[in-house]
């Protein structure tokens, strides 16, 4: 189920939160409603940790993670370190990186299999995401953006891209990820999807600004209603963005 | 364009002055700026005298011939500077224009959780008073098939008046009332401010003005000029409706009072003034928006508020604290606010 909600005013709920099917980070400074609304979903299935990365709260953007490891920027200071890597399950592998790009959030786009990276990214870097996420790394661009981990949010599910996607980056993208693909906006609009929203396998939270229709697009191609695949064809087809010429 | 570089330079040094020359803040900038930019006329006799030291063995003093590298290293800098052609256009609001204007209005209200996308929402349904400026594009050809701006990201300001009795069933607008009734801490101001906001709601204007700082300050006057000669046509032709009857929104811009909620840069330090050069003076107040010292002379009543949202401020300014200002003005009075935003521009 998609759930809408809002940090301080703010509808980036994916700057402020990063969601996966193992753990939950939260900014901390926030209202108790913002954090209560993931312990609300969450609580009993997986911890939800609030967290600072490098002092500052937009840890969505800074770091990048699934089930299997976590990856840190440079900035981040010891004790959020050490904080997190007590805070969450022992299986998660938590790793700080020397990455000159160090908005990894904006940079990584992944699910538990596949990660899409930012086309500039060191060598080292991608090896060292391929080993702690356990994930095949593909170079990519979404819509003619280099930021893929803005544009697009995928689990392991289905995935939301840039609605200035062409069809053919789909189905290149569908293909490479493996998952289904949808374009389309979240928050009355806006494009930088990852931004917006923040999803796993079994839930998604939007800003309170998404309206009906986008957020009846995010259930269905994350199939958060366990939809049938067919649903999307017949009901949806008119408010997905197929192709934009 | 090599021929037109020198030109580029000299006008460097004047256009500052241009832009900022009247709130204390803006002097305080400029006394910053000008502290880096070489002595006029400098540019041309420098590279005459850099080929006299290079070639002939001059018995020029040691501290001549630093002077002129250290201007020449301050004229390198300035090469670097481009000056850029900025045209603004004026829009009528629209439903497009949302989240640029929602992100120009995330802080209006501090820190407080309310309905802001609702206020948006009346903001750009009032198409008939209202202006939203937008940087037009650079290439004019692809302009044919723009409805007017096409991206909202590249929005630098917006300007509304919204009644307040007009819209008082809204839920943002209630809790906007509510806000400013908290953070009122006068006690007479207040019975004052709760009489207009709630008995004379329906002749009370909140005037939103929003644009983001770097905003060339020849916008302003056209900004507010716009916005005011709306006003005054609403009340005698109010077209656009559907629902309502023509004479009661034609009378909705009848407004006898604007009230403003904006934000002011405060000195801390108000006790220790005392023996202090006159170039250590600090204003007690600095004006983020210059016209709002003009608005504050012609008020009513007016009143500052703390700040509980985290505070950016830089490190000249590190004396002072931000704070909400919250104003009344009298229609009335707007033709004077008028006259005197004009000669503070011209005053330059």
């Amino acid at each position: 189920m998609a759930t809408r909600l809002q940090f301080e005013n703010s509808c980036e709920v994916g700057v402020f939160s990063k969601l996966t099917n193992a753990y939950c980070l939260v900014a901390i400074g926030g209202s108790e409603n913002f954090y209560s609304a993931y312990e609300a979903e969450l609580a009993d299935v997986i911890p939800v940790v609030k967290t600072s990365i490098g002092g500052t709260r937009i840890i969505g953007r800074l770091c990048a993670g699934n089930k299997n490891g976590l990856l840190l920027p440079h900035t981040t200071t010891d004790q959020e370190l050490q904080h997190l890597r007590n805070s969450l399950p022992d299986r998660v592998v938590v790793q700080r990186i020397e990455e000159k790009l160090s908005a990894l959030g904006n940079c990584i786009a992944c699910n538990d299999h596949v990660a899409l990276t930012h086309p500039d990214l060191d060598r080292e870097t991608e090896q060292l995401i391929a080993d702690v996420l356990g994930v095949e790394v593909f170079r990519q661009t979404i819509a003619g953006n280099i930021l893929v981990g803005s544009y697009c949010a995928f689990s392991n599910r289905g995935g939301l891209v840039h609605p200035h996607t062409s069809i053919e980056d789909q189905d290149e993208l569908s293909t490479l990820l493996q998952v289904p693909l949808v374009a389309g906006t979240v928050n009355r609009g806006s494009e930088v999807i990852a931004a917006g929203m923040t999803v796993n396998d079994w839930t998604a939270f939007c800003g309170s600004d998404t309206t009906a229709t986008e957020l009846s697009v995010v259930e269905s191609v994350f199939k958060l209603r366990e939809a049938q695949p067919s649903t999307i064809v017949d009901e949806m087809r008119k408010s997905l963005i197929d192709s934009y010429v | 364009m090599g021929q037109r570089r020198p030109a580029k330079r000299r006008r460097l040094s004047r256009t500052p002055s241009l832009l900022l020359s009247f709130s204390p803040f803006s002097r305080f900038l400029l006394f910053a700026h000008s502290s880096s930019v070489p002595k006029s006329g400098s540019p041309d006799p420098s590279p005459s005298s850099k080929s006299t030291v290079d070639g002939i063995a001059d018995p020029k003093p040691p501290k001549a011939i630093k002077r002129m590298e250290s201007s020449e290293d301050e004229e390198e800098k300035q090469e670097k500077i481009e000056m850029v052609q900025a045209d603004f256009e004026f829009f009528d609001p629209k439903p497009g224009d949302f989240n640029g204007v929602k992100l120009l209005l995330q802080s209006y209200l501090d820190k407080k959780p309310w309905d802001l996308s609702g206020f948006v929402d009346l903001i750009l349904e009032q198409t008939t008073v209202g202006t939203i400026v937008k940087s037009a594009s650079q290439d004019g050809e692809e302009e044919g098939d723009d409805d007017g701006g096409d991206d909202d990201e590249s929005l630098f300001a917006v300007i509304s008046a919204l009644n307040l009795g007009r819209y008082a069933g809204h839920g943002c607008i209630k809790e906007l009332k509510r806000f400013l009734l908290e953070v009122c801490s006068d006690e007479s101001t207040k019975t004052k401010l709760k009489l207009l906001l709630e008995q004379q709601a329906s002749d009370v204007g909140l005037l939103v003005s929003q644009r983001f700082v770097n905003c060339p300050y020849q916008l302003v006057p056209p900004l507010y000029d716009a916005l005011f000669d709306e006003v005054s046509w609403a009340t005698e032709d109010e077209l656009f409706c559907f629902l309502k009857p023509t004479q009661e929104l034609r009378d909705s811009f009848r407004l006898k009072y604007y009230m403003l909620l904006t934000r002011i840069l405060e000195n801390k330090n108000v006790n220790q003034r005392k023996a202090k050069q006159s170039q250590d003076y600090e204003e007690p107040f600095i004006y983020i928006k210059a016209e709002d010292e003009i608005f504050r002379e012609l008020s009513l009543l007016s009143f500052t508020f703390r700040l509980h949202a985290e505070q950016l401020i830089s490190h000249e300014l590190k004396n002072y604290r931000e704070m909400g200002l919250v104003m009344v003005v009298k229609a009335d009075d707007i033709s004077k606010f008028r006259e005197k935003l004009k000669s503070l521009l011209a005053k330059s």
